[in-house]
């Protein structure tokens, strides 16, 4: 992206530019009726108006609020004229990274998954520590791909582990990657650096075939996102969410599980739902446990956002501006006893976020391994 | 081949202001000890603007005091230090030459060494001497609870730095040694650089006398608010693990360690590090420590009177609530 | 104006595996990464340029293995990378390694300004960058966070970061600065230029290329030997390990504290 100092003094870029961005995003179609911004969760608590930043670009401008975007899709998902707003984002982050001019601690960011393989600047020799006591079978063409937060970060390991005990449990055979695993790229994608996805993309497709991997399972939606978008791109194999895993595994009697009779509510993770379009195999598992499942009324395409995405869990945001504590209290208002999601990312924020609001937060896998049988 | 080891030790006692650093005074102490076994002399050479201003080294069992002063010597530049330093290493050979491991102290001796053409080992916790009588530094190596000897046979002086707080302070007693002042041959063309300006650090930490530390490492994830509420109520200091400071969440000056500072407090609370040995070795002389880490296989618990294995943010907040009480 | 950045490629310190009875470091199996001053380094010194102009190259030694580590400076932003090469530089200290380096500098035509982490990760000696002052006869300055340009073209403006302070000193060119870790955050890899990077030769040279009297070089040219390697003395702890919940742990530290004689009450 070329940007040149118009007249007005306002950084512009140029007209192949702004062709390459409209024929990838559609932007040129948007006729600024602002249904975006009426659907966008930090309308109401951040200056960012989903409109205003289009109709910049509409005049070559890159709207400084684009680092508050959380990806979340909402607005993707209400523009009547089909515009990739969430794609028109990722790009003018893009061009950011050109000119040098991104938050601070993104540059790091991106180091640590450059040379560690991971988001968190750990040593890539403790990325197999999630599995403690289970024991993987190491064999067969699927892989369970468990990224950086199931990896690293010890809540996320629950989530990991529980999903693989219930393969074991299956009698699925299976390989991880342990030590050799390295990040899917999807926060690089999410704060705009298509560079360092698509080096990881390469890097990881040749993993897959030097291991035979004809099927990726992954935890984190994040990892589903961008490994199925990009898999696609370099030939690599077919790519789901635990949740579709498992969903099969149970349909086909491989899992039965029973868990005590509780009234749950599920989030909605916005890279499975309204990215992936995956919303009923997480309701359908937490349905065959025999928990009672009751809606919020944001559920399903009208999920409201934590606000992990988009690379927000790597910038600070200030109290006012997060969207998790009011997701948590919707969650408490049904009445349920858990809040149930499928995504490590919620999970972390909703923990961290929840305030006094005493509902429990917990993963769909988590639930599914607590009372599973073979 | 070996080079001679009765040749005397030498100390560079570094000053800031009119005052000596401790840890120049700890290494005359140590260096004394040296000189005694190898039959040579004690020498503390100090360099400076103005006369007369080593007269306090005599109280911490010099042989001899040697001033080196000049105007251009006012301030520290490394040339022009090294060059009047250089000439009188020259002069009188002598077998070891001991320098505070402090930044003015590692940026002098770094230059000084490949004037002298010798050997120089850095940032040692610990001398000994070998059955050659040769200096041997000990140094912290690689994580895994190792540290390397390291000699200079043959080259002389033997340049070892020494982090603050490696030695005991030794007290003063009663004058020894003469003085004697020098007055090299300096020009303005032997300064490499000249100090603009100095900024005064407003709160200055010394954690090498601190009684109680309360010591965060990675596993605090950078929230230190609660470790400084608890080194508050115990009276003590805050101190960090190198990834604690160079991650920025804490002034480096409060970093323990090898590279940091050897600490000596009654008691150490070390929360959420995992002990690698570069850090453990700024712990290890205090009288008791207590870990806090997640992992049951951490190294640290091996470095700790008592280990207590769980999440810091639980344990913390009873810590808090128990002393508040 | 022309800067040298001294980059070294380093073991990553958890993989590196100790052999306590054949007294060496086994880093054969470990991975390597940048030392992380350096990064610190790279950039000062590519800002520093974008601001006045000039080149930077950047200067490493080590095994050809090294090199797809060097490519990462141009993708940065250098314009040349050098790589010192031959079993000659082997099993160097700071001596050595500090002539070795100098000696490059002025085999590749001088340097104005060279810039240095301050110290390894791996050897963290930080005495290399004040060596390599003294062997080209250069001024310097060490521990700096900023560099910026002096009154005339022949100075820069250093601020070093010392224990009571910050010092900011008028250095003569030609000086060796040495950056501490964390002075900036270092720009991410462009990768526009990923590709040029990648095709991009490292230039290498070898001890035949570099000249230099072989006295000073390598394993020959060190003064000083590692004596011996041992275990770090742990010192007479109790060595109680306890897991026992929040509560009791508090319980139990509260009473080490006593016992330690600091709380009254």
């Amino acid at each position: 992206m070329t940007e040149t100092t118009g007249s007005s003094g306002a950084v512009r870029f140029n007209d192949e530019t702004w062709e390459t961005l409209s024929a990838a995003t559609r932007a040129n179609l948007c006729f600024q009726c602002g249904t975006c911004t009426a659907a966008c969760p930090l309308a109401d608590n951040t200056p960012m108006r989903v409109r205003m930043l289009v109709r910049r670009a509409q005049f070559g401008e890159t709207d400084p609020l684009i680092w508050k975007c959380m990806t979340c899709a909402e607005c993707n998902a209400s523009c009547p004229r089909g515009v990739d707003i969430v794609g028109l984002v990722r790009y003018l982050r893009q061009g950011k990274w050109r000119t040098r001019e991104v938050p601070k601690g993104l540059p790091t960011l991106l180091w640590g998954i450059f040379s560690d393989g991971n988001t968190f600047h750990l040593p890539p020799k403790d990325r197999a520590a999630w599995m403690q006591d289970v024991k993987v079978p190491g064999r067969g063409s699927t892989l369970l791909y468990v990224g950086c937060t199931a990896s690293y970060d010890p809540r996320a390991q629950r989530t990991a582990r529980s999903v693989a005990k219930l393969l074991n449990l299956a009698g699925v055979e299976y390989q991880v990657m342990g030590t050799d695993e390295i990040c899917c790229g999807e926060a690089a994608r999410s704060v705009g650096n298509e560079g360092l996805y698509d080096d990881l993309q390469e890097r990881n497709s040749a993993a897959f075939r030097q291991r035979g991997i004809e099927r990726v399972i992954t935890i984190s939606p994040h990892s589903f996102d961008a490994l199925k978008v990009g898999q696609a791109k370099y030939g690599g194999p077919p790519v789901v969410h635990y949740t579709q895993a498992l969903e099969e595994l149970c349909d086909s009697g491989k899992i039965v599980s029973k868990v005590e009779k509780r009234v749950v509510t599920y989030h909605d993770p916005c890279y499975l739902g309204r990215h992936q379009g995956v919303f009923e195999s997480p309701r359908r598992l937490l349905e065959l446990t025999g928990l009672k499942l009751i809606e919020m009324r944001n559920n399903r395409a009208q999920s409201l956002c934590c606000g992990g995405g988009g690379g927000r869990m790597w910038m600070e945001t200030d109290p006012s501006e997060r969207p998790g504590p009011r997701r948590v209290a919707e969650a408490a208002g049904t009445g349920a006893e858990l809040l149930a999601t499928a995504c490590p990312y919620c999970i972390s924020v909703f923990e961290s976020e929840r305030g006094s609001e005493p509902i429990p937060v917990t993963d769909v896998a988590e639930l599914l391994a607590s009372g599973a049988r073979g | 081949m070996t080079g001679a080891n009765d040749g005397g030790c030498w100390v560079y006692a570094e000053r800031q202001g009119d005052s000596f650093l401790s840890v120049s005074l700890e290494l005359l102490g140590k260096a004394r000890e040296l000189a005694d076994r190898l039959g040579g002399e004690l020498t503390a050479l100090t360099v400076g603007g103005n006369s007369g201003a080593g007269a306090p080294l005599r109280r911490y069992g010099p042989d001899h005091v040697l001033e080196l002063t000049h105007p251009l010597l006012a301030t520290y530049d490394a040339k022009a230090y090294a060059t009047a330093i250089g000439a009188e290493l020259s002069k009188s050979k002598p077998s070891a030459l001991l320098l505070g491991a402090t930044r003015n102290g590692q940026d002098l001796a770094g230059r000084l060494a490949v004037r002298m053409r010798t050997g120089l080992t850095a940032h040692v916790t610990g001398i000994e001497l070998d059955d050659r009588q040769n200096l041997v530094g000990w140094v912290p190596g690689f994580g895994g609870g190792i540290e390397a000897g390291v000699s200079c046979p043959v080259r002389r002086p033997q340049m070892v730095t020494v982090r603050p707080g490696v030695f005991p302070l030794p007290e003063g007693r009663t004058p020894t040694g003469d003085v004697r002042e020098v007055v090299p041959e300096l020009s303005e063309k032997d300064l490499g650089s000249r100090r603009v300006s100095f900024e005064v650090k407003g709160s200055s930490v010394d954690l090498t006398r601190a009684g109680v530390i309360v010591v965060g490492g990675r596993g605090t994830g950078g929230d230190f608010t609660r470790l400084e509420k608890l080194a508050r109520l115990l009276g003590g200091e805050v101190g960090a693990t190198r990834i604690a400071t160079d991650a920025g969440w804490v002034e480096r000056d409060r970093m323990i360690g090898q590279t940091g500072v050897i600490t000596h407090p009654k008691l150490v609370l070390v929360l959420g590090a995992s002990g690698a040995v570069q850090f453990t070795v700024g712990i290890d002389r205090a009288s008791t420590v207590v870990a806090v880490n997640r992992d049951p296989s951490a190294p640290i618990f091996d470095h700790a009177d008592l280990g207590i294995v769980g999440d810091l943010g639980p344990v913390v907040d009873s810590l808090l609530r128990a002393l508040e009480a | 104006m022309r800067i040298v950045v001294c980059l070294k490629v380093v073991p990553r310190p958890e993989e590196v595996k100790v052999n306590l009875e054949s007294k060496t470091l086994d880093r054969a199996g470990a991975r390597s990464v940048l030392n992380p001053a350096d990064v610190n380094a790279l950039e000062t010194a590519l800002a520093f340029r974008d601001t006045v102009g000039g080149k930077v190259t950047v200067l490493s030694m080590g095994p050809p293995q090294f090199e797809p580590y060097l490519r990462v400076a141009p993708a940065v932003g250098a314009d040349e990378a050098v790589l010192l090469s031959d079993r000659a530089f082997g099993g160097a200290d700071t001596l050595a390694t500090s002539y070795t380096l100098a000696t490059a500098i002025g085999k590749i035509g001088g340097a104005d300004l060279i810039v240095c982490g301050e110290e390894s990760s791996d050897g963290g000696t930080s005495q290399v960058p004040p060596s390599i002052a003294e062997w080209l006869d250069a001024s310097q300055a060490t521990y700096v966070e900023r560099i910026v340009s002096g009154k005339s073209a022949a100075t820069v403006l250093a601020t070093r970061v010392l224990e009571n302070g910050k010092e900011t000193v008028e250095l003569d060119l030609p000086a060796v600065v040495s950056v501490v870790v964390g002075a900036n955050e270092p720009r991410f890899i462009d990768y526009d230029r990923w590709a040029f990077a990648q095709s991009a030769s490292v230039k290498v040279l070898d001890f035949a290329a570099l000249g230099g009297d072989p006295q000073y070089l390598g394993l020959k040219g060190s003064p000083t030997t590692v004596a011996g390697l041992r275990e770090v003395r742990k010192p007479g702890r109790r060595r109680e390990v306890l897991t026992v919940t929040a509560d009791d742990a508090a319980a139990r530290i509260k009473a080490e504290i006593e016992r330690a004689g600091l709380v009254r009450n």
